[in-house]
């Protein structure tokens, strides 16, 4: 038997893939997180009302979602409603939250795939010779920092956010710092869109290129975005069947009901499916789940990835392009809701701890996001994180066999496949930090 | 490009975090001209950190075997060790003690087939290798990982956060309670211990621009002990905060010790002056410290 090991760069955290060959065939190909975090052990016997400053420790890139659901968690134990300019005010968050990841995914971490660049400053250096295409690298930071600037605004500071607090938030945002950010969404908006569209046609001409999209039998989706409401600060959980049909609607307080939690032997992330069966979460999933966007750019970009492709999509390399059109959407909705007034009103309402168990959803740019929590005597007596990650565990791994089969025959390995297991990886954004216990 | 190839080189190496450091310094792009990127797993393309690299940065903590083969290796390819974030100085927060109660059921389900062990507690990276430059915080700024990279001798840091701040410490707001977090109104541009909060903004490093405290939320203490309490037991640091409510409030001492001595603010205080304990990890001193 061959063993290949490929290490993985371009994504967040520590993995690899590891492929086993006998005889020509493809025995098994792995998806392995290199280490395992623990938080679910550490904040065991941590005072309820500071899970939220550690929590968002589980890992920088999404820290903004950690928070924000650990802060809902802690809501739903203690029986508070925030107030209506709270809500919004971490929507504004969660929105920066999803710029910053969708323009890392698809510029920093899956563009230079497309070119088989090392990495994007390699892109720019690539695509010098055509004036448009000069930019890119400092256009896509550019991009990316709209949402960590958002981000800062609406939670304090861009890695592990504060403002988000149990009934509220600390402080809305000012109109002059909204109007600032309005302004420079309203210059970066066409170059976000310009990157698309060269996204898009650099994937249509990789996909010619290596003759595929990443071809995959069909899955189930999970979101917690609406059909025609696309709120990342969501209240509950979709799934759609295979055939593309919504088939389950539930409350992140049902979720063991309809997700199946499991460790892995080969790995220290965890796996869930829908009841035994293959699920996958991110853009996707939310794409393929969604009637509209509800912003102009965003719903053309949808319309032609819809027209193009169908409903629902499934190959694997349409995760990155419907990223982009998140991205669209993301950068369209924040300058919406900066124009509403987000600096007047009640901020944030009392409390009265107690004990119980609570549960905290949010769409994290991956997909559902769910802490859970029982709280006793004041203190955290269980915490179990669930990861949009692992939602995709078993999808990658199938991902992983479909295009290792690819590239592996009688007449040997091909060079190809390193390449194809990278960019199989990349298109589901895995987030390792997050993914392991 | 000519000019390029002398740029000094440049490489990120992460043991386990959270990465939060990494997208921290991405965004303080002026590096990008100023060095030649050569190892950061995160956004390049690379396996290896190649020889006679100028400025290595380390972020995470110590955790598995795998960890310790390529901080040491790493560092003997590197001229100058800067070890950035919480993780590395200490460990982290990330961080399971001998006295945890869940801490022998994470070890019994740490260990997999063909993966690396987990080391028994996270340890900061000095304790494997030399480090020059200490950059701590969870994460550091991207200006603060500019001052790192480029200006580290002549670094001026606020000595506390206090002084970055800008809330007014007031003589007569005495609060008889800790408020923790749940006064459901935070008001703006007073000190937050006056209001009850427990802020340890008073014994904290600055150079973070108080960039939790400004908006409302109290200092969890992310850059460790300001210099005086460098290199000494987390019982300075404690007695400091003491004497700083003792002086602001009328809030019983039973009440700020329980507090002081929750595992929340353990998890943040002590885990920077816990290196003291270790008689195997070198002194740090201030002029080494962002």
């Amino acid at each position: 038997m061959t063993t290949i090991t490929y290490p993985l760069s371009r994504i967040e955290g520590h993995a690899r893939v590891v492929i086993d060959i006998h005889d020509d065939e493809v025995f098994r190909a792995d998806f392995q997180a290199m280490e395992m975090r623990g938080f679910s052990y550490y904040v065991q016997g941590v005072p309820a009302e500071q899970i939220t400053v550690i929590v968002p420790r589980i890992c920088g890139v999404c820290s903004t979602a950690h928070q924000v659901a650990s802060v809902k968690a802690l809501e739903d134990v203690f029986g508070v409603t925030p107030p209506p300019l709270a809500e919004d005010v971490r929507e504004v968050l969660l929105l920066g939250q999803l710029i910053q990841n969708q323009a890392t995914s698809l510029f920093i971490f899956t563009m230079p795939d497309r070119i088989n660049a090392d990495s994007i400053f390699e892109v720019a250096e690539a695509k010098k010779e055509k004036e448009r295409q000069f930019s890119i690298a400092q256009n896509a930071l550019r991009i990316r920092k709209i949402g960590t600037d958002l981000i800062s605004l609406a939670g304090g500071q861009f890695i592990h956010p504060i403002k988000t607090t149990i009934g509220g938030v600390t402080s809305g945002i000012p109109r002059q710092k909204a109007d600032e950010m309005i302004k420079t969404i309203d210059t970066l908006l066409p170059v976000a869109e310009e990157l698309v569209d060269i996204y898009w046609e650099m994937s249509m001409e990789m996909g010619d290129r290596i003759g595929s999209w990443g071809d995959d039998e069909p899955t189930y989706y999970l979101a917690s975005t609406e059909a025609d409401n696309f709120r990342l600060n969501s209240n509950r959980l979709r799934l759609m069947c295979p055939e593309g049909k919504e088939c389950q609607n539930f409350s992140p307080h049902e979720f063991e009901s309809y997700l199946q939690l499991e460790d892995s032997d080969y790995s220290y992330a965890g796996i869930s499916s829908f009841q035994g069966e293959i699920m996958r979460a991110n853009s996707l999933a939310g794409i393929n789940l969604a009637n509209s966007m509800g912003t102009p750019k965003a719903d053309a970009f949808l319309k032609r990835f819809v027209q193009t492709f169908g409903r629902p999509a499934h190959a694997i390399m349409f995760f990155d392009l419907c990223r982009g059109i998140e991205l669209v959407y993301a950068l369209e909705k924040s300058r919406q809701m900066l124009e509403c007034d987000l600096e007047h009103g009640e901020t944030e309402v009392g409390y009265t701890p107690r004990d119980g168990v609570g549960y905290g959803l949010v769409e994290a740019p991956r997909g559902p996001l769910i802490h859970h929590y029982e709280v006793e005597k004041g203190l955290i007596k269980n915490a179990n994180f669930i990861i949009p990650t692992v939602h995709n565990m078993l999808a990658i791994r199938r991902a992983l066999m479909v295009a290792a089969k690819r590239y592996v025959s009688a007449d040997g390995i091909s060079s190809e496949l390193g390449r194809a297991v990278g960019r199989v990886v990349r298109a589901f954004d895995p987030c390792i930090a997050c993914a392991t216990k | 490009m000519e000019q390029k190839r002398e740029l000094p080189k440049f490489a990120v190496l992460q043991l386990s975090g959270c990465s939060g450091c990494e997208v921290s310094l991405l965004n303080s792009e002026e590096w990008i001209e100023n060095f030649d990127l050569v190892y950061m797993p995160l956004v390049v393309t690379s396996n290896k950190i190649p020889d006679d690299v100028e400025i290595l940065l380390v972020s995470g903590g110590v955790r598995t075997d795998e960890d310790i083969h390529n901080l040491v290796k790493g560092a003997s390819r590197s001229k100058k060790v800067i070890a950035v974030g919480t993780c590395a100085l200490s460990g982290g927060v990330a961080q399971i003690r001998e006295s945890h109660p869940a801490r022998d059921t994470y070890m019994l389900s740490s260990h997999r087939l063909r993966l690396p062990d987990m080391l028994p507690r996270a340890y900061p990276i000095d304790r494997f290798v030399n480090v020059d430059i200490y950059l701590p915080g969870c994460p550091p700024t991207p200006e603060l990982f500019m001052t790192a990279l480029t200006n580290a001798e002549n670094a001026k840091i606020a000595p506390i956060v206090c002084q970055e701040c800008g809330r007014q410490k007031l003589q007569d707001m005495r609060p008889t309670s800790i408020t923790g977090m749940r006064s459901g109104v935070t008001l703006p541009d007073i000190c937050l211990i006056n209001q009850g909060f427990v802020c340890v903004g008073t014994s904290t490093r600055g150079g973070c621009g108080a960039l939790c405290t400004r908006p409302g939320h109290a200092c969890v203490g992310c850059r460790g002990p300001a210099n005086p309490y460098l290199n000494k037991e987390p019982k300075f640091v404690l007695d400091n905060l003491r004497r700083v409510f003792t002086r602001m409030t009328d809030i019983p001492e039973e009440e700020v010790n329980a507090v002081l001595d929750s595992p929340w603010l353990s998890l943040f205080l002590d885990q920077f002056t816990d290196y003291t304990q270790d008689d195997s990890l070198p002194i740090r001193t201030k002029e080494k410290m962002i």
